[in-house]
């Protein structure tokens, strides 16, 4: 009943409005590479594999008749696709996700068994679109795909098969040709993102400082010890050292799904170099930067295996249950390939610390006021030493990470190099006004060296 | 003694502790009595307390604060006489309050007249009514609980020349309930009081009755059946009492006490109190909803007692180690909520004399599953006296004026058994009842009021479900209580600062939530997420109401 093929342009131009699209403009390209319609009457379901600039694309259209008064689009424009002439008269196309009856078909078609009342779309993020059900079971579709296991997938299952409890087992999933397309998990109910935990946190203790007693003005007087965060009603240093733990124990659990490598730490260091390559002539010593690079390649780095990849404060919830990992994913804009290959788990480790200085930056930026500045620091020292203590714990010396303490400090503060690196290539293209924080964390990491 | 819904009384009762010596000298010899709680009734049901818990009044030498009787048959002299008790019960009644009591079913005090007599020979026709032994090796897994001050679970008594059995202090000697004569005399007590007319009892230290070789000695089948054999024999002769029993245990543990419903009708829920405190302390609500997961059902004629603060407090050796980490690191390590001190600390100054936060803790108090019981004085936010060591500091008397003596008392300064508060911020002539009743803006009009909406929404929140919302922020505990068709939404900002939240309650599209304090309609739920915002420690009670079909004017 619908000319797909006709709809092509339509879809090339709506393309570039997607998040999750990666190219800039309208691709030169677009091939429609598989197809399936659900449904005789509006609205159908077109789902879409299409391939366009050599990237391949989920695409989910619903279709419903130009007289269709529904407002779920409302506010959501840019899901618009366009008209699209249809044997039962004038249609408009836009994307499925934002219409709650086509949500259960879409639900119907990656798991059958499953019956649902409701759907509600989360926000969308990079690289795919979630869709959560009766606020019971969630299902994360890839709209950026590619060939081969999606890692998401491949890891959620492994872990779940081996007992390991932080994360959402696998309810069901769908794969089409090579494509993992949707994944079906429970949804955490009452959870609550690990950044906005740490800013509460955060807030608690700089509010602490503005009810702080004042010193008398007395030369003779001691000044006023500084507040601690060990203090503050808010502490996170219980979380963090959770947090430290959940992540120990997954990376044991990553270990014996996936398997112990060898630890090319030549070969990491001279990635991270390539990467440091980029940095601009007046941000940090070079040669701190090699003398850290250096004490990499030449150590017994432990294990490599394989890691969550993208690793901070945003991909960890806290539920009644104690802390969950999601987004296995990896860095979505690199290839599958590159992101199922082992590394250190110390990486992982190093995210989560960077994170912890991003959330001190940013809840000490909310509030605009320099003098903060050393309580972020005393927040964020004490909850590195908390993680990283309920991290050494759980993973246990010699068996991931190097046997000598010092060489995991090389690791680490190699790998923090790194993502800081990262980190301050993508603030100066995206957000020049927090370029700030990581170029302070580059900065701390080179001075240590002369 | 069942209402139209079903339920019984208690599961809807809000509960008010009363410590007899702290709060009304009827004859001005300086300590509380059971007169001066009679003559004060007026203030406890204008406040809107269902119930009145006695702590103990019994005959005892006080070495335990009353919880060592030496006589279960008489009150403490300076409290008054049985007669004053019984008029106490009568005008209870008369004004539809009910009164329970503490009673200590393990042990008794040492100069009790059945231990006096046991210990005389082992021959006695009251040999066995203690737990006597050559040596004291016996029963090595029962760990000893007061370690501060006890050495042994087994004391020597040089009179009979054998050891006796204690759990607790040396001179609190246990009872034998291996032995029918003592469950019969203990029966024999509890009936003594529900025929003068008590409502029921709070079981003081329930889970040690019963000893049994290679045990720890706590909640034993044997300890089980008595209590079931005694609730069997108070169902049928004083239907409508209630036992409420105190079981310092962990959640999954405690529920063993209901049984199927045939054994105790209420027992503390501990761990709740210092997960609320720790949830304002951190600004989240974790601490509250992970306890709340943990918590079993219970039988439908059951309920919990919740309370903020009591003379009881969760002990870490009772936890699983799990849970022995979590407080640890969260709870026992902070510098405020240290046992000792903690325990000792009345209501306002464990939250800095937040007005703001002890009403965010009695909302969550009074909305959450389970009866609350209140401490005397926290309805004026009391505060405490620590200098007066072990928990004297939370006993000093009631204030009800700012004359001499806090109006507690006409006796002289000095004869008073303890001194009341005078300090500028707790001190009885800024902090009284009477300066609280011409304050419409006080806090103890703002306890009179919550507990008069409460009461309007009984049945919900006493009876209904508990269901805890998502919200993406940690700083909001939202949560539907829901009995049939009737609804409550209840929104808790654990946070000093402003919050925003989105619910998703797409399922109750139509509804509309009337705010309770004010019957405020709010706009009605859509099928979008629910947008709220908060003041800084602020709630909302709703009512989820069908939206009226035409707009009124």
């Amino acid at each position: 009943m619908i000319d797909v093929g006709a709809m092509v342009p339509a879809i090339s131009q709506w393309l570039p409005r997607q998040r999750w699209y990666s190219g800039q403009v309208e691709p030169e390209t677009l091939t429609i590479i598989d197809q399936e319609i659900r449904g005789d009457r509006f609205p159908v379901l077109v789902r879409l594999l299409v391939e366009a600039d050599r990237h391949i694309y989920q695409v989910l259209v619903g279709v419903r008749s130009r007289d269709d008064h529904s407002d779920f689009l409302r506010g959501h424009e840019q899901a618009v696709v366009g008209d699209v002439a249809t044997h039962q008269g004038d249609a408009m196309a836009y994307d499925a996700v934002h219409d709650p009856e086509l949500a259960l078909v879409i639900l119907d078609a990656v798991a059958p068994h499953e019956k649902a009342q409701r759907a509600r779309l989360m926000s969308a993020e990079q690289s795919n679109s979630s869709i959560v059900y009766d606020e019971r079971i969630i299902l994360k579709l890839f709209r950026r795909i590619q060939r081969g296991h999606n890692p998401e997938v491949e890891i959620t299952e492994a872990l779940a098969a081996r007992g390991f409890k932080c994360v959402a087992e696998p309810l069901a999933t769908q794969r089409v040709r090579d494509f993992d397309l949707a994944l079906l998990q429970p949804f955490l109910s009452g959870a609550a993102e690990g950044w906005a935990l740490a800013l509460t946190s955060l807030r608690d203790l700089f509010g602490l400082n503005d009810t702080a007693s004042i010193p008398i003005i007395n030369i003779d007087e001691p000044p006023p010890q500084p507040l601690d965060p060990a203090q503050a009603g808010g502490d996170f240093a219980g979380e963090a050292a959770r947090l430290g733990a959940m992540t120990g124990a997954m990376h044991v659990a990553l270990a014996d799904a996936f398997g112990r490598h060898h630890a090319d730490s030549k070969a990491w260091a001279e990635a991270i170099a390539a990467q440091a390559d980029g940095l601009e002539p007046g941000d940090v010593d070079r040669r701190a930067i090699q003398r850290i690079l250096d004490r990499l390649a030449d150590i017994d780095a432990g294990a490599a295996i394989r890691v969550h990849g993208d690793y901070h404060l945003g991909q960890v919830l806290r539920t009644d249950a104690g802390w969950y990992v999601l987004d296995f994913e990896g860095e979505p804009a690199r290839p599958i390939e590159e992101r199922r290959r082992p590394s250190t788990p110390l990486k992982d480790v190093a995210g989560m610390l960077r994170s912890f200085h991003y959330a001190s930056a940013v809840a000490r930026t909310e509030r605009d006021e320099y003098a903060l500045e050393d309580l972020a620091a005393a927040w964020e020292d004490r909850n590195r030493k908390a993680f990283l203590r309920g991290y050494m714990n759980a993973a246990g010396p010699g068996n991931i990470l190097p046997a000598d303490p010092e060489c995991v400090g090389a690791v680490l503060a190699a790998f923090e190099l790194e993502k800081a690196v990262y980190e301050l290539g993508y603030e100066r293209a995206y957000r020049p006004d927090w370029a700030h924080i990581p170029l302070a964390a580059l900065r701390r990491l080179t001075e240590r060296e002369q | 003694m069942t209402d139209a819904i079903g339920g019984s009384w208690f599961q809807r009762a809000v509960f008010y502790e009363v410590l007899v010596r702290g709060f009304f000298d009827s004859n001005n010899d300086g300590t509380g009595d059971i007169r001066g709680i009679t003559e004060r009734l007026d203030h406890i049901q204008w406040l809107g307390a269902d119930c009145l818990w006695l702590l103990p009044f019994y005959q005892s030498p006080l070495r335990d604060g009353g919880y060592d009787i030496s006589d279960f048959f008489s009150i403490l002299p300076e409290y008054g006489d049985l007669a004053d008790v019984v008029t106490l019960i009568e005008e209870c009644h008369r004004r539809d309050l009910r009164i329970i009591a503490d009673l200590v079913m393990n042990h008794t005090s040492d100069q009790h007249a059945w231990f006096q007599e046991s210990r005389q020979d082992r021959t006695n026709p009251k040999a066995d009514w203690y737990v006597w032994s050559d040596d004291d090796t016996r029963y090595p897994d029962a760990r000893i609980i007061f370690i501060d001050t006890e050495r042994s679970n087994w004391s020597w008594d040089p009179v009979r020349e054998q050891f006796y059995w204690h759990r607790f202090f040396s001179h609190q000697p246990d009872l034998n309930y291996d032995n029918p004569e003592v469950q019969q005399a203990m029966l024999d007590v509890v009936r003594f009081w529900l025929d003068l007319g008590l409502d029921g009892f709070r079981l003081d230290a329930v889970p040690y009755l019963y000893e049994r070789d290679g045990t720890n000695g706590e909640n034993l089948p044997e300890t089980h059946d008595f209590l079931k054999q005694m609730r069997k024999e108070i169902d049928a002769s004083h239907p409508g009492t209630v036992m409420l029993a105190e079981a310092n245990q962990w959640p999954a543990d405690v529920v063993d006490y209901y049984g199927e419903g045939d054994e105790c009708h209420m027992c503390f829920h501990f761990p709740l109190m210092p997960r609320m405190f720790m949830a304002v302390r951190r600004e989240q609500r974790y601490p509250i909803t992970e306890i709340l997961a943990q918590t079993p059902e219970i039988p439908d004629s059951c309920q919990w007692g919740i309370f903020l603060r009591n003379h009881d407090e969760l002990t870490l050796e009772m936890v699983t180690d799990d849970e022995r980490d979590y407080m640890y690191n969260e709870y026992a390590k902070d510098p405020r909520m240290k046992r000792n001190i903690g325990i000792g600390r009345r209501l306002a100054p464990l939250v800095d004399n937040n007005r703001a936060v002890a009403e965010l803790l009695h909302a969550l108090l009074f909305s959450l599953p389970g009866s609350p019981v209140l401490y005397y004085g926290d309805e004026i936010g009391m505060g405490d006296n620590i200098y007066l060591g072990d928990r004297d500091g939370v006993r000093t008397p009631m204030q009800w004026t700012p004359d001499r003596n806090a109006g507690f008392s006409k006796a002289d300064f000095a004869q008073l058994y303890l001194p009341p508060l005078m300090d500028p911020v707790y001190g009885y002539q800024a902090v009284n009842v009477e300066a609280m009743q011409r304050d419409a803006g006080s806090f103890l009009h703002w306890m009179q009021r919550v507990l008069q909406v409460r009461r309007q929404h009984g049945d919900v929140l006493g009876f209904g479900s508990l269901e805890i919302l998502s919200a993406e922020n940690p700083s909001v505990l939202a949560f539907l209580r829901q009995l049939g068709d009737r609804i409550m939404l209840c929104v808790n900002n654990l946070s000093r600062f402003a919050q925003p939240v989105e619910l998703q309650l797409a399922r109750l599209s139509g509804k509309m939530p009337v705010e309770l304090f004010g019957r405020v309609p709010f706009p009605l739920i859509g099928e979008l997420p629910y947008f709220l915002t908060l003041g800084g420690h602020g709630f909302y009670w709703f009512e989820l109401v069908d939206a009226p079909s035409v707009a009124q004017q």
